[in-house]
């Protein structure tokens, strides 16, 4: 009896052990792939323009090699940080990937494939700054970055020029204010709360055209050799930063994000909005029906008013180690595909980006819709009268780390809830920007 | 014989170890396993995505020593856990003492309070998050309905009230447990016990102090502890409403963590301080398990 009891128990415990080994075959299985798919991520959201160009993208791709497919890896309103670092850790990065501030965080993990200098020659785009000697991605275009305006609520109050100072800017603001518009939309919930903060860091604290034989003051804070505490351009900042959000932002701001600042200012509810040139590719699909403008962004040190841009480091999109074998020969087809000539001029349509690749024969961005083009045209006008700044943009060894723009962000948060304390505030902005300058 | 009792242990053996080996395995190579690599690797500048990891002794510890944020930290996640240990162990108790007594729609009534702790966390946090913005949410909506106005708050981005938001939407989604697990305990409670006490003349508030309360105590323990486990592990109501914001104002431990460790990028410290907090942990337990006891003893 107890013998058979013990077979019986022995007899199931094996078939158990099967069955789990069996199971965990079966799960530690490789996962069917499709072999003729290059996947590669872009950051569409909602946004039709982005979806317009990718749609063009994969058709030019899959015409130039038949049999192939391009799929789309959709990253919605993100940078794909958190996307990329779980593909990392699973070892299934996409064979292409969208690099924007993840470039070096990227190469820097062994992840992405050199690209040789003849693809860039054969574009006409400049040689980006190497990284670490090498170049890995394409260049989108020159994106720039200052304020989009409601033409019609500025020139209500006597304003058709861009502000040329921080002041003359402070003091069009405070006539829009007592004319009764809402003079600027703002959220403070996510990333985008770091824009006039970091904005003005980049145009202040920084060379407008660094010099390359000095240590920048990116790599003079790595040194522990300047502090934002300690900086007197950045406690001006911080000041104007306070004044800035306590006179001209509306009470409950915290509880905004993009969406909402995007939602209010093409609603015609606010005059002046501070954001990348991106916006320009949402008027279109959101038939905005009033005439904006873009303007520079104004100084707080008596410098001319410029757009910061970051286009001159390695942004754009690179291959990655997951391309082997013939896959490595169609991410390269998938990135030589990005510069044909239809393909990249709905990319620049759609991000609103000014052409880099002098040897595809299109122009800048352009549109149907009169006043997405009136503001393109807004936009390359007053690039061509103002220029741009690189800001804290030198190269992707030097520029800020990653945590930066969220340090500021929470920073501008403090001062939405209520914090004052200047000191207290450029502590703050020290420990962010500190604690992720240690991860690299 | 002998050999009869030799295949017997032989037999055990083997079922021991078929029974057990798979789970110490499985246990061993998902939990001790991370667990020592992650004390190892809180001796490294290890960011987590690259395989390079240089050794840096202590200083990470050191960090820790000078690290304000993380003692702001501790000091929000130990203020919630206060609230959360508070609500869950008396508040709790007195809704299930109320729920007991109730004559007409027992069921559902407790269904409904029961309700949002089956809702997930996820759903439960962005509700909150959209009832609470400051322009378009439900509360100022119906505070302004009312003629209210000047009670409309930026409920989340209040530093005075978002440690009470957060709490509110923690006791929202998990009375309906803790309450659950009193309902249980009151149903034990020997119907003679309250026939005494009624021919005694005793009232209600004299038939919970002295009947309900005593034979309370076992769950009022066990939700303690299950309340000091929420409070400490506060992490996933943070990251869908607040990500730890305004400023710094609502990082708890759990989110300090993660955002050291994820967002950026420095797990060599993060395990350090998940390590400090681990050991802290563990002191906290130690003096928990012993009151216990002693109680126990008492009793």
């Amino acid at each position: 009896m107890c013998e058979s009891r013990n077979g019986c128990r022995i007899r199931i415990l094996l078939l158990t052990l099967v069955l789990g080994a069996a199971f965990a075959c079966v799960g530690c299985r490789r996962a069917p792939t499709e072999e003729k798919v290059i996947r590669v991520t872009r950051n569409i959201g909602g946004r039709e323009g982005f979806r317009t160009h990718w749609e063009a993208w994969k058709a030019c791709f899959e015409r130039n090699n038949p049999g192939w497919k391009l799929e789309l890896i959709d990253l919605g309103n993100a940078d794909g940080a958190q996307f990329y670092k779980s593909r990392i850790a699973t070892g299934d990065l996409p064979e292409v990937v969208m690099t924007w501030s993840m470039a070096d965080f990227l190469a820097d993990g062994g992840n992405l494939i050199p690209l040789p200098d003849c693809y860039y020659e054969k574009f006409g785009i400049p040689l980006p700054t190497p990284y670490k000697g090498k170049r890995y991605t394409s260049q989108g275009g020159r994106q720039i970055q200052g304020i989009i305006v409601n033409k019609k609520m500025w020139a209500d109050v006597g304003i058709t020029e861009p502000p040329q100072s921080w002041d003359e800017f402070i003091a069009g603001l405070q006539k829009l204010k007592d004319k009764g518009y809402r003079p600027l939309v703002y959220g403070g919930r996510e990333w985008s709360a770091h824009m006039p903060l970091m904005c003005s860091l980049h145009m202040n604290l920084y060379d407008y055209e660094p010099d390359l034989t000095k240590p920048s003051w990116n790599k003079l804070k790595i040194e522990g050799k300047v502090s934002f505490a300690k900086d007197p351009i950045a406690r001006m900042i911080i000041e104007k930063m306070i004044y800035l959000l306590d006179h001209f932002v509306e009470k409950g701001a915290l509880s905004d994000g993009y969406n909402e600042e995007q939602r209010d200012f093409y609603g015609g509810k606010g005059a002046t909005w501070i954001m990348g040139c991106w916006v320009g590719g949402d008027i279109e699909p959101n038939k905005v029906d009033f005439e904006m403008a873009y303007w520079p962004m104004p100084s707080m040190t008596g410098k001319p008013p410029k757009f910061f841009s970051n286009s001159t480091i390695q942004n754009g999109w690179a291959a990655t180690v997951s391309a082997t074998g013939p896959k490595l020969e169609k991410a390269m087809s998938a990135l030589e595909a990005f510069y044909d000539p239809q393909v990249h001029q709905l990319f620049l349509n759609g991000e609103a980006m000014f052409k880099i690749a002098e040897k595809v024969p299109i122009k800048g961005p352009q549109s149907d819709w009169k006043p997405a083009q009136q503001l393109y045209d807004s936009m390359a006008e007053n690039l061509a009268k103002y220029g741009t700044a690189t800001g804290a943009f030198i190269g992707l060894d030097d520029q800020p780390p990653h945590g930066g723009e969220m340090a500021a962000a929470r920073v501008m948060q403090e001062i939405l809830a209520g914090n004052k304390d200047v000191d207290d505030l450029l502590k703050k902005l020290d420990y962010g920007w500190e604690s992720a300058q240690k991860a690299r | 014989m002998h050999s009869v009792r030799k295949r017997t242990i032989v037999g055990k053996c083997l079922a021991s170890l078929a029974l057990c080996g798979p789970a110490v395995f499985l246990y061993s190579a998902f939990v001790v396993l991370p667990a020592v690599l992650g004390f190892a690797y809180s001796f490294t500048d290890w960011g987590g995505w690259v395989n390079k990891a240089n050794f840096v002794g202590l200083e990470n510890y050191r960090e820790i020593l000078r690290d304000g944020p993380l003692l702001d930290a501790v000091k929000f996640t130990l203020f919630e856990t206060l609230l959360i240990v508070i609500f869950f162990t008396f508040a709790a108790m007195i809704l299930a003492v109320l729920l007991d007594r109730l004559r007409m729609w027992k069921g559902l009534i407790r269904g409904l309070f029961f309700y949002p702790y089956v809702l997930s966390v996820l759903i439960s946090a962005l509700l909150f998050t959209y009832m609470a913005n400051t322009r378009t949410g439900a509360i100022n909506v119906m505070l302004r309905g009312a003629g209210l106005e000047s009670l409309c708050r930026d409920w989340m981005g209040d530093p005075s009230l978002v440690p009470f938001f957060i709490f509110a939407l923690v006791a929202w989604s998990g009375t309906g447990f803790f309450t659950t697990l009193y309902l249980a305990n009151l149903q034990t409670i020997p119907v003679e016990l309250y026939e005494a006490a009624e021919i005694d003349g005793a009232g209600p508030v004299s038939v919970f102090t002295n009947i309900q309360f005593p034979m309370l105590i076992p769950a009022l323990t066990v939700n303690s502890v299950l309340a000091l486990i929420t409070g400490i592990n506060l992490f996933s109501h943070i990251v869908v409403t607040t990500q730890g914001g305004p400023g710094y104002r609502t990082f708890t431990v759990g989110y300090y963590i993660y955002w050291l460790g994820v967002l950026n990028n420095r797990q060599g410290y993060a395990t350090a301080v998940s390590f400090v907090m681990f050991m802290a942990l563990v002191g906290i337990a130690g003096v928990q398990i012993a009151l216990i006891r002693r109680r126990d003893v008492r009793l």
